[in-house]
């Protein structure tokens, strides 16, 4: 049997386990009415069930205690008997279809922010500052010890009643347990620090407590770090002895090992490796963590792959492998992987679009695939085939949109043409997949591909459609996802020309597709600080150019998320490229064979000059109207989308005009994605799914 | 010539034809009792031959009514007419007698003669089943017989009217001695032939295989058509491994019973048998009707070049010979069979179903393999690790034992062990360590809840069946998990055993009898019959896209069951489009008897034939019931139609309780068109099941 190791149960605790494939714990931002597992939290979670996985450990850092703060990442609040009804339902819908799911319980300590909501007095062993948050904190007093560890076996007896399968108590990620742990945070002298058992106690009195409260009967669990990386932090032997104290005890059913901890910027990064990093980069950690414990362990961490899960498994480096941003990229791995339908994956390509939001508070989302999180409001990983009549679609443009919308369409069941101007389809995400580290977002583009040929839709790859062309097709929708170009002719003193040779300017497209070759000496101007900045000149360091790049933004990057931008900027210094911030490009000028940039500092206006051979900029996308204005007038919707239907994801009204046009040949038209407005991959895919799904 | 000197010659001749006969008789008698010994009922068996004759062989010539016809005119005519002869010419008869029994004979020698003529007819253009050779003049033969009878016949009458001087005449003398060397000839094919080789040499030897037949209840009596039943006898028969003497499987001709080695010679070479073989439609070395006749080689000696029928694909005539005593399969040296031919059948019964003299070919082929299996170790491809997987794990698979529950981890399946009495034993089979099966068990699963059937399974408890082994000829390995089986099964107390394995289902209810396991088993499709016809299945149909339903060989050849799942699937709202092979005559899909292992090269695969059957109706989906079938036709690149096991199709269409179905209501709802071949809807759906 193909994935037999995936498909081995294991029995943790007294609970048996279907599959061998965790969703691990996340915070995902959707709890509502102050931290209830609402129906957008259920639905969720039911999706993963339905396709298969075999454990979901939810709630990453849902609170225990009322002063560690629910509000900022809409976390579960186990803190109230309120939510155990709202578990009760959770706990149903995961086991209608033989899932297990079990929440993570934590108090945050000085892991959060104190300025909002309740203003809470953050806690922590000796009160010292977390970065990453920027938070400061108290000094834990005695009292309050005990009545967090009180406060754990209460929210452990609230998951247990509300039917859940078992807790996980975060010792990782510095949450309060690790925090007591870690010689970098607790400088306490008292019985609750200095020693190794001094500085276990916190943990232990909770387990105890926890496991006097909920009995042998429910799962409790607990997820550690396999190395803090740093130097005043726990190494990994230390981990290992921290493992093993715990699974002494004999009260612990399983371990969670994370590699690396993550009270910094940089390391951050590690927890939630993105695409630059190789897979499974800390498995060994995690293997390390094994050796000393009795009771099995679970490692997420860079693995998305049915045959990468089945090799970790079968050389038994850990016992459950956690799946989870792959989960989010596609809820139904696991029911494919059984169908025998693994190249209909959709596999995460670790963009971090779904943490990156995470870390900003906003709600958890994929990149490419919309319906995630959104079952609640109907959209849908299954798209069933229309009742009605079979419609002739036409997209224009092969980027994300135009290729999700002809997905849709497709398994709506019409007959759907795409053309694409270049020779390839993917849009943007061809580019962006050049820069270093960068090549696996064009996973996005892989499974479109194979969906669009399973589906049999006409790619009329290397054609750029006209209008006579389309309406040739005799079109009932046409969707323009046309995107657009690089936005040069801003300002004029940039000395952008359409023609090449006269133009002072190039833009990152130019550089990464390769249409212009890397200058020796060459300054990025970057007015956007998201992806095609940084990646331009990254690339181009690593073609050996000598590289600055400038922004009027507060620094390179600024808008690439938090674990994102460190991994660009641990490649940025190490090729020694200079960044600067606060600075515009105020005008570009040739002299001899140099180009002059002349900046111009954002606050107290100084100018200064750069002399070099070519000048990048980025200053985003602008929209390809053409097309859509050419073709407006004759639509039957005059290309006007209507926005209360869009966002309850209704069916258009325009739609019902197309029954009635039937035989007058008149057709409906969409444009989404950059061909609107310069927006991102999510906005693209998310408005065609909505958009088309009810064709 | 005188009346005395015409009667003097007619005398002698028939005389010494019988004569003659009777020692070649004796001669092939003693011939075929050089095979070990096989009790059979001496005078009951010759009692009961002219009912299976006339019911059970009739029954298949019948399949080509044409042909049935000359046949009954043909051998009718003859026996009659051979009878009278012996009667007119050897019996002392009064002489009015004599002339009615000449008229009698004059007339049933012309039936015969008409027979002869279709005969001949259907030689002019022989398809390529038939054999050539000594067969291409047997229609000669027989007109010679039959005028030549008919014309003695005439004579005699006119002897006693006309004038004695005629047949003293030029003409009349002429005449009396061309039709008397015409019987000579006639006699020489009918009565010689007979019992000394020629092809008539089936009439003789196929009468007394019905009536000694090793499988005697197979053959239908008045107590069977009373009770409405059709007897098969399809499991194989057990290897007495206890009995230092008997020999493990079949090495020489002398090693096969000696009313198997009767039965060889039984075979008319019709090649209907040729005709529905998957094996050599695949241009697989292997011919059934060229292998019976290896048989007859390995009971006489020579060479197969005197084989005058098609080849076994692949290997040229004249290259083989047997003699008696010597090796039936090549092993090392020279031998009648290689053994790729053996590894060759599916074991699909399709000859066995078409062989109008009742042979028993899966017998022979399976009494080959055991000797090839246990003495020599023999079985090629990845026979021989599924053996060992088997030896060591009790699967074929060669699976951790403790994993065959795992499909089902998520179910709380109730386990034999932990009620110890149920109504229904869920047998799950090997298919169980199988992600494509374990959709249709947890399917089947889902449609026993809902029917709220009290069942339960064996779990780790459960063994292999022994099928593949058995078919392999590890008999021993075979033996062994049964008296597992069996003991585990005696320890529960159940009403029926259910599975959605034909082969399973085959051997528990068929082969476990041999080692004392008597159950009632059903098959998963019979099963939801029974339920549907209970009312207990609550079916919403709904109209589908072309399905057509491909008979598993276990179920349908072997078990003859070709109803239940037809009903099935009538119930679900679907009309079926029939494939022009199907029911008895279904075309195997390749997967029985080991053969996806043994994996012998030939020129097509056996699947591609079976789903090209399939695209010839034009259907989108062929509806199955066996995991085998299931996993070869699934496997056919470019397959134009879905593989679905009947229990996936009625849990589909299952109508649920209101918060069961609530829940898959988002992948479930009505669809109008037919859906893209793996369709992602069906993947969750199916998966989640």
């Amino acid at each position: 049997m193909a994935f037999d190791a995936i498909f081995q149960p294991i029995t943790i605790g007294r609970q048996t386990i279907r599959n061998r494939v965790v969703s691990t714990a996340h915070a995902e931002v959707y709890a509502t009415e102050g931290g209830m597992t609402t129906e957008r939290y259920v639905r969720y979670y039911e999706e993963k069930a339905k396709g298969g996985c075999g454990l979901c450990i939810c709630g990453g850092s849902s609170v225990v205690s009322i002063d560690s703060p629910q509000a900022w990442w809409s976390s579960v609040n186990l803190s109230t008997d309120r939510i155990i009804p709202h578990f009760q339902n959770l706990a149903e819908a995961v086991h209608r279809h033989g899932g297990k799911i079990m929440i993570q319980i934590t108090h945050m300590g000085r892991r959060s922010r104190w300025d909002g909501h309740h203003w809470s007095t953050l806690v922590s062993p000796s009160g010292i500052r977390e970065p990453v948050h920027r938070s400061t904190c108290k000094t834990i007093e005695e009292e309050e010890i005990w009545r967090i560890i009180g406060d754990f076996a209460q929210a452990a007896r609230r998951a247990k009643q509300g039917g859940l399968d078992g807790v996980e108590l975060s010792a990782v990620h510095q949450h309060l347990i690790d925090q007591f742990w870690s010689p970098r945070v607790n400088k306490r002298e008292d019985e609750w620090g200095g020693s190794f058992e001094g500085r276990m106690r916190f943990g232990l009195e909770v387990l105890k407590a926890v496991r006097a409260e909920v009995g042998d009967d429910f799962v409790v669990g607990m997820r550690i770090c396999g190395d803090e990386f740093h130097p005043d932090g726990l190494t990994h032997d230390d981990m290992k002895a921290i493992a093993a104290f715990y699974d002494a005890t004999g009260q612990v059913d399983f371990f969670g090992v994370v590699g690396s901890g993550c009270d910094t910027h940089n390391s951050l990064a590690n927890v939630i490796p993105n695409m630059s990093y190789p897979p499974e980069p800390f498995l060994h950690l995690a293997a390390g963590i094994k050796e000393v414990v009795s009771v099995p362990v679970i490692h997420a961490q860079n693995i998305k792959d049915p045959t990468q899960a089945n090799r970790i498994l079968e050389g038994g480096y850990v016992d459950m492998v956690g799946m989870t941003r792959a989960h989010i990229a596609d809820p139904h791995l696991i029911a494919k992987i059984k169908m025998g339908a693994v190249d209909q994956i959709r596999q995460c390509v670790g963009a971090n679009y779904c943490i990156d939001r995470q870390y900003q508070g906003l709600d958890v989302l994929c990149i490419q695939n919309a319906a995630t999180s959104r079952e609640y409001m109907g959209l849908p990983h299954i798209i069933t085939p229309s009742e009605g009549p079979t419609r002739r679609a036409v997209v224009v443009g092969g980027g994300p949109g135009g290729m999700e919308s002809a997905r849709v369409l497709a398994e709506r069941g019409h007959q759907v043409t795409l053309f694409e101007a270049s020779d390839s389809l993917g849009g943007q995400i061809t580019l962006a997949a050049k820069a270093p580290a960068r090549d696996q977002i064009a996973g996005i583009t892989r499974w479109y591909q194979l969906e669009l040929a399973r589906l049999k839709v006409d790619l009329r790859l290397g054609t750029r459609a006209d209008v006579a062309t389309i309406e040739d097709l005799r079109p009932n929708l046409v969707v323009l996802a046309t995107g657009g170009r690089p936005f040069l002719d801003q300002y004029p003193a940039w000395g952008f020309s359409a023609d090449a040779e006269e133009s002072l300017i190039v833009s990152t497209w130019d550089v990464l597709s390769g249409k212009v070759a890397p200058g020796k000496n060459v300054l990025v101007f970057d007015s956007i600080c998201e992806f095609a900045g940084v990646s331009a000149a990254d690339f181009l360091a690593d073609k050996g150019a000598k590289v600055e790049i400038v922004t009027d933004d507060i620094k390179p990057g600024a808008a690439v998320g938090g674990t994102t931008f460190p991994t660009y900027y641990r490649s940025l210094y190490e090729k020694e490229v200079i960044m600067t911030s606060d600075m515009m490009l105020h005008e570009v000028y040739r002299e001899g064979s140099n180009l002059i940039a002349v900046l111009e500092n954002e606050y107290s206006g100084v100018q200064e000059e750069r002399v070099v051979d070519q000048i990048v900029v980025e200053n985003g996308v602008r929209p390809d109207e053409t097309l859509y204005l050419a073709m407006k007038a004759a639509s039957l919707n005059r290309g006007q989308v209507d926005l209360e239907a869009l966002y309850a994801a209704q069916p258009q009204p325009c739609l019902a005009e197309l029954e009635a046009d039937e035989h007058k040949g008149g057709y409906v038209l969409f444009r989404l994605g950059d061909g609107v407005a310069p927006r991102n991959v999510h906005a693209a895919i998310y408005d065609a799914l909505r958009l088309c799904k009810d064709v | 010539m005188s009346a005395t000197l015409f009667y003097g010659s007619l005398t002698g001749l028939v005389l010494a034809a019988l004569l003659l006969a009777l020692v070649g008789a004796a001669r092939r008698f003693l011939l075929w009792r050089r095979g070990r010994p096989s009790p059979v009922a001496w005078l009951g068996g010759l009692a009961a031959m002219p009912r299976r004759y006339l019911v059970d062989l009739h029954h298949v010539v019948a399949r080509d009514k044409a042909f049935a016809h000359t046949h009954v005119a043909t051998a009718g005519g003859f026996v009659a007419a051979a009878g009278l002869l012996l009667l007119v010419t050897l019996a002392p008869l009064p002489a009015g007698g004599e002339m009615v029994l000449t008229g009698l004979m004059l007339v049933m020698s012309l039936v015969m003669l008409g027979g002869a003529r279709r005969v001949a007819r259907r030689r002019r253009r022989p398809p390529s089943r038939l054999s050539r050779g000594p067969w291409q003049r047997l229609p000669r033969s027989l007109t010679v017989f039959a005028a030549s009878v008919a014309g003695l016949s005439l004579i005699m009458l006119m002897v006693t009217w006309l004038p004695a001087a005629w047949l003293t005449g030029v003409l009349g003398g002429t005449l009396a001695l061309v039709l008397l060397a015409g019987l000579a000839l006639g006699l020489g094919e009918m009565f010689l032939g007979m019992t000394w080789g020629g092809p008539m040499k089936h009439a003789f030897a196929g009468a007394l295989h019905l009536a000694w037949h090793r499988r005697a209840e197979r053959f239908s009596t008045r107590q069977s058509d009373r009770d409405g039943v059709s007897p098969r006898s399809t499991g194989l028969k057990p290897l007495d491994l206890d009995d230092p003497d008997a020999p493990l499987g079949v090495e020489t001709s002398e090693d096969f019973t000696w009313n198997q080695r009767l039965g060889f010679d039984a075979c008319v070479q019709c090649g209907r048998c040729e005709a529905v073989c998957p094996a050599f439609a695949a241009g697989q070395p292997l011919n059934p009707k060229k292998l019976i006749q290896d048989m007859v080689l390995g009971m006489t000696g020579g060479s197969d070049a005197g084989f005058h029928g098609s080849p076994y694909p692949g290997k040229p005539l004249g290259e083989h010979r047997g003699q008696p005593g010597g090796p039936m399969v090549v092993t090392s040296g020279g031998a009648l069979v290689d053994a790729d031919t053996l590894w060759s059948c599916t074991t699909c019964r399709a000859c066995v179903e078409e062989c109008p003299m009742m042979i028993e070919h899966v017998d022979a082929i399976v009494d080959m393999r055991r000797h090839l299996t246990l003495e020599h170790g023999a079985t090629p491809g990845k026979g021989a690790a599924v053996l060992d997987n088997l030896i060591a794990t009790d699967n074929p698979g060669g699976f951790a034992p403790d994993s065959r529950m795992h499909w089902a981890a998520d179910l709380n399946l109730p386990l034999m062990r932990e009620l110890g009495q149920v109504d229904v034993l869920l047998w799950l089979g090997d298919g169980a360590f199988d992600m494509r099966n374990q959709r249709t068990l947890r399917a089947l699963v889902k449609i026993l809840r809902a029917s709220q059937v009290d069942f339960a399974v064996l779990g780790d408890e459960e063994r292999d069946s022994g099928d593949v082994a058995r078919r392999l000829g590890d008999e021993a390995t075979f033996q062994r998990l049964a008296r597992d089986n069996v003991a585990t099964l005696s320890r529960y107390g159940f009403q029926t055993i259910v599975t959605c394995d034909p082969h399973s289902f085959h051997v528990l209810g068929n082969e476990y009898a041999a080692f004392g396991g008597h159950y009632c088993v059903r098959h998963h499709s019979t099963f939801l019959d029974e339920l549907l016809q209970q009312g207990r299945l609550k079916i919403a149909p709904r109209p589908r896209s072309r399905v057509t339903y491909h008979d598993p060989c276990y179920l349908g050849r072997y078990n003859g069951e070709f109803d239940a799942p037809r009903r099935v699937l009538a119930a679900l709202g679907i009309e079926l489009t029939e494939m022009a092979r199907s029911g008895f005559r279904s075309r195997c899909c390749g997967g029985g008897g080991g053969a996806p292992v043994t994996d012998i090269p030939g020129e097509r695969r056996i699947p591609d034939m079976r789903m090209a059957d399939v695209a010839e109706v034009e259907a989108d989906v062929v509806a199955v019931g066996c995991p085998q079938c299931t996993a070869m036709l699934e496997g056919v690149v470019d397959r134009q139609a879905e593989v679905r096991d009947i229990a996936e199709l009625v849990a589909e269409a299952l109508v649920l309780e209101e918060s069961v179905s609530e829940a898959s209501s988002t992948a479930t709802g009505a669809r109008r068109r037919p859906r893209q071949t793996g369709h992602p809807g069906r993947l969750v759906e199916e998966a989640s099941q």
